[in-house]
């Protein structure tokens, strides 16, 4: 019981009992004190995970530590394209509708048990018979069996070309143990496959990962890794100048342009696959015109709002998909042209109105964008009033419609599909703006089945295009991956999805 | 044996009791009316209908309000405070966890205020309208009204980024190493030892002021005691009860309020979790969290009154 554990770890801490003894073999809850880890990679991330359940937790600061514990049967990468992990092969049956995958044979817990066919069936479906909040990706699977010790199938309703993203593209769709999920271990000290292994867990300072001996890939390479929470951007700054940190992403975005001059940083700059974008409420006037909607698309300044927001730090885009992605598609219509958006404005019926801007302060570049927008949209005729919202509440006014305008991103995809489908399908579960175009729901449904990847592809370029030109979203830019780190640290890249791998790094010696 | 003192604490105990009470019910109707659904916001921006379903039933929110309510009372009463929506971990221990943070921070805090508004308040009075007095009372306004964070943020640049003394953030428990303690709190310590203690300075100089000009004072000086004896014996005793009451009122706002504190120097303790908690809507740790902070507010004020009875016998009687 990660309960019990936890009790006689605090006892420990507190010298009332002597030994934290048979909690799982050497793993010490008593918080990283006990364990001598001066060796180890030491980073802050900006906050503190809520659990390490990978299959019930929806936080990025849970997943930059999932990332180094868990695997996936195939896993994307750098290029986010799929490759073998847990899986060796596969293979797709003639009708699409059965897909076979091997599994590796030398795969081992960070208990010792063997990984085997029946890990696979047990974790999809425990996503799917709960319904836990990823049972969204696996809503083509029929069954998944267990054909052999070492081979898994899993059936599907409909071509799924996308399957291989939607079990790989992501932790949440991590192989998890049954015994360490039944016992309830898994919230707190989760057993993976992964190249490191949970070694402590101190209550809102640290996790501690140990280098998992047994890892059947290449690495790890340092002895182990500390997770530190600061959410501060300057104390993690000034802990990663100071040498109490090798690596941070909690950086303020006004610090990275100064963080590039200093020659004892590494910073990384590459596009996410995040995106920025804004979008209008068309179930009331004036936005149910696309023409009031097209006004505002031709009205702001996409550059001044990339540079109040990420000082620069981020690729304009007009569509969802960044540069970086096999899915990119070049298409960019609009210009600011105040001229054009106040006749638009004009003759849509949305000059001289006042429109509600929803933004929250749980993303303060929402803020920030607000106000550019806003003073985009006076020059046009069009005032704004600005409702700054703390996200709870934000997303219940979301799901309700009371709002005019609002402004968000959308995080990490990997599959082109990801990017449209419940964003703008009229059945989509994201479409909170009230997008519906039948030509755009055939073409994202034909995309969800089509197998040949340059028809696939076409048919999302082609929906890509109608959205931008309806105004759906009116997208903005995708921002940069930013990320500091020690020159010491050699061998640690950047990805555009913001997995966090530190299996492959190593640290150099100081050379005084 | 029923001492006078005996008494008084049962009468004190009972009291608190009530007040705890008084806070679970406001604490829990409160939430009711804050905007925001706990399982929307675990679950992020993408799920399904069946997900949201699933998870509002296993956190216990669609059975109806009062059944909630009885259900907590009754496990609160016992010391259960439920399981946090967001990791499934019991909250008492999660408190438990954070506690010795947030309350080696506050002693810290306010050691380091009393360490400043001790001697300077004292000073400043005993000469009142000197320029030392003048400058104090500067300072301490200066101490006033500089931001707590903005102090830390200053404290790191210097004492970590710049002379490289210190580190910049975290936190050793006490009983794992000392040494690594002591060298973390300071920085936090100061941060709001500075800006409490600039406080207590000015309730320390008007208090010793005070006494300083009564009757007592006089004739004691008149008799011709040591300046030493009239002050230490005569002044600074009487002149203790108000700075009590501020002192308590301090620390027990420490306890509760370091939030920004602890953000800037990732502290694990009671500030950020409720910080947190808040945001993510996550009822039972919001609860319990603002029980403990009002436990440890009312435990406080009963310190201090017993300390009060403690100095001045006299309270104990009336």
């Amino acid at each position: 019981m990660a309960r019990g554990a936890r009790i006689v770890g605090l006892a420990a801490a507190a010298g009332l009992a002597l030994s934290a003894c048979s909690v799982g073999e050497g793993v010490d809850l008593a918080g990283a004190g006990e364990l001598d880890t001066d060796d180890y990679l030491r980073v802050a991330i900006a906050g503190e995970p809520d659990q390490l359940d990978p299959h019930n937790t929806s936080a990025y600061f849970s997943f930059q530590i999932l990332e180094n514990v868990y695997d996936t049967l195939v896993e994307p990468d750098e290029n986010l394209e799929m490759q073998p992990a847990l899986a060796e092969s596969w293979e797709v049956s003639e009708d699409q509708l059965s897909w076979t995958f091997r599994l590796r044979e030398d795969v081992v817990f960070h208990d010792g048990s063997p990984f085997t066919a029946e890990d696979v069936v047990y974790s999809y479906d425990r996503i799917i018979d709960e319904q836990l909040a990823n049972a969204y990706r696996l809503s083509a699977v029929e069954d998944v069996v267990a054909v052999d010790e070492h081979t898994v199938r899993i059936d599907v309703s409909q071509p799924t070309p996308a399957l291989l993203a939607a079990i790989g593209g992501y932790k949440g769709m991590a192989i998890v143990e049954q015994q360490n999920v039944e016992s309830g271990d898994v919230q707190l000290d989760p057993v993976g496959t992964g190249p490191f292994e949970v070694a402590g867990n101190t209550a809102g300072t640290a996790v501690t990962l140990r280098a998992n001996d047994d890892y059947w890939g290449e690495g790890p390479h340092v002895p182990g890794v500390v997770y530190r929470f600061i959410s501060e951007g300057s104390t993690a700054l000034a802990d990663l100048t100071a040498g109490e940190v090798h690596w941070t992403d909690s950086i303020p975005p006004q610090r990275v342009n100064s963080l590039r001059q200093n020659p004892d940083v590494e910073v990384a700059g590459v596009p996410s696959t995040d995106y920025w974008y804004v979008t209008m409420n068309q179930a009331r006037p004036p936005f149910d015109s696309p023409e009031a909607r097209l006004a505002v698309a031709r009205a702001i300044d996409r550059e001044a709002i990339a540079q109040v927001t990420w000082y620069g730090n981020a690729t304009i885009n007009q569509t969802a998909v960044p540069e970086t992605s096999v899915w990119y598609h070049e298409y960019a219509p609009f210009e600011q042209d105040p001229e054009r958006a106040r006749q638009l404005a004009e003759s849509s019926g949305l000059a001289g109105e006042t429109i509600d801007l929803m933004v929250t302060n749980e993303y303060p570049e929402t803020v920030t964008a607000a106000q550019v927008i806003a003073a985009n949209l006076s020059d046009i005729g069009v005032s704004t009033n600005i409702r700054t919202l703390d996200f709870a509440t934000w997303l219940d006014e979301q799901a309700q419609g009371n709002f005019d305008m609002l402004l968000l991103g959308w995080l990490g995809n990997v599959d082109v599909n990801d990017y449209y489908y419940n964003q703008h399908h009229s059945e989509g579960s994201n479409n909170a703006q009230g997008y519906s175009n039948p030509e755009v729901d055939r073409l994202l449904e034909a995309g969800r089945t089509e197998t040949d990847p340059d028809a696939r592809k076409e048919l999302y370029d082609r929906a890509a295009e109608q959205i931008v030109d309806d105004a759906s979203y009116v997208y903005l830019y995708n921002p940069d991956v930013v990320q500091a780190w020690a020159p010491e640290l050699q061998g640690y890249e950047a990805r555009p999805d913001r997995a966090i791998r530190f299996k492959d790094v190593r640290l150099e010696e100081d050379t005084e | 044996m029923t001492s006078p003192l005996l008494r008084f604490l049962a009468k004190r105990l009972l009291h608190t009791a009530v007040v705890l009470l008084g806070v679970l019910v406001v604490v829990f109707a409160l939430l009711q009316l804050v905007p925001g659904d706990p399982v929307r916001v675990a679950l992020g921006t993408r799920f399904t209908q069946e997900s949201y379903d699933a998870l509002r039933e296993a956190s216990g929110l669609d059975r109806p309000l009062l059944v909630q309510f009885f259900a907590y009372i009754g496990n609160a009463l016992t010391g259960n405070l439920g399981v946090s929506f967001r990791s499934g971990e019991p909250v008492t221990l999660i408190l438990l966890d954070r506690l010795p943070a947030t309350v080696s921070l506050a002693l810290a805090g306010i050691a380091i205020a009393l360490l400043i508004a001790f001697p300077l308040g004292t000073w400043a009075a005993l000469r009142r309208g000197s320029a030392a007095d003048g400058g104090i009372r500067a300072v301490s306004q200066f101490g006033v009204s500089v931001p707590d964070f903005w102090l830390g943020l200053l404290l790191i640049i210097v004492f970590s980024t710049m002379l490289g003394l210190l580190p910049p953030s975290g936190y050793v428990p006490f009983t794992e190493d000392p040494w690594g303690w002591l060298q973390r709190v300071i920085l936090p310590g100061l941060a709001v030892g500075v800006v409490s203690g600039s406080i207590m300075t000015r309730y320390v100089r008007s208090a010793v002021l005070d006494v300083v000009g009564s009757n007592y004072v006089r004739t004691a000086r008149s008799k011709g005691l040591p300046r030493r004896t009239v002050v230490g014996r005569h002044v600074l005793r009487n002149a203790l009860v108000p700075i009590l009451t501020v002192a308590g009122v301090q620390a027990a706002t420490m306890l509760g309020g370091l939030i920004v504190i602890e953000v800037v120097f990732a502290w694990p303790g009671l500030g950020r979790l409720v910080f947190d908690a808040v945001a993510a809507r996550d009822y039972p740790v919001v609860q319990g969290t603002v029980l403990l902070i009002a436990l440890m507010f009312l435990l406080i004020n009963l310190l201090v009154d017993i300390l009060y009875a403690v100095v001045d016998p006299r309270i104990r009687v009336s």
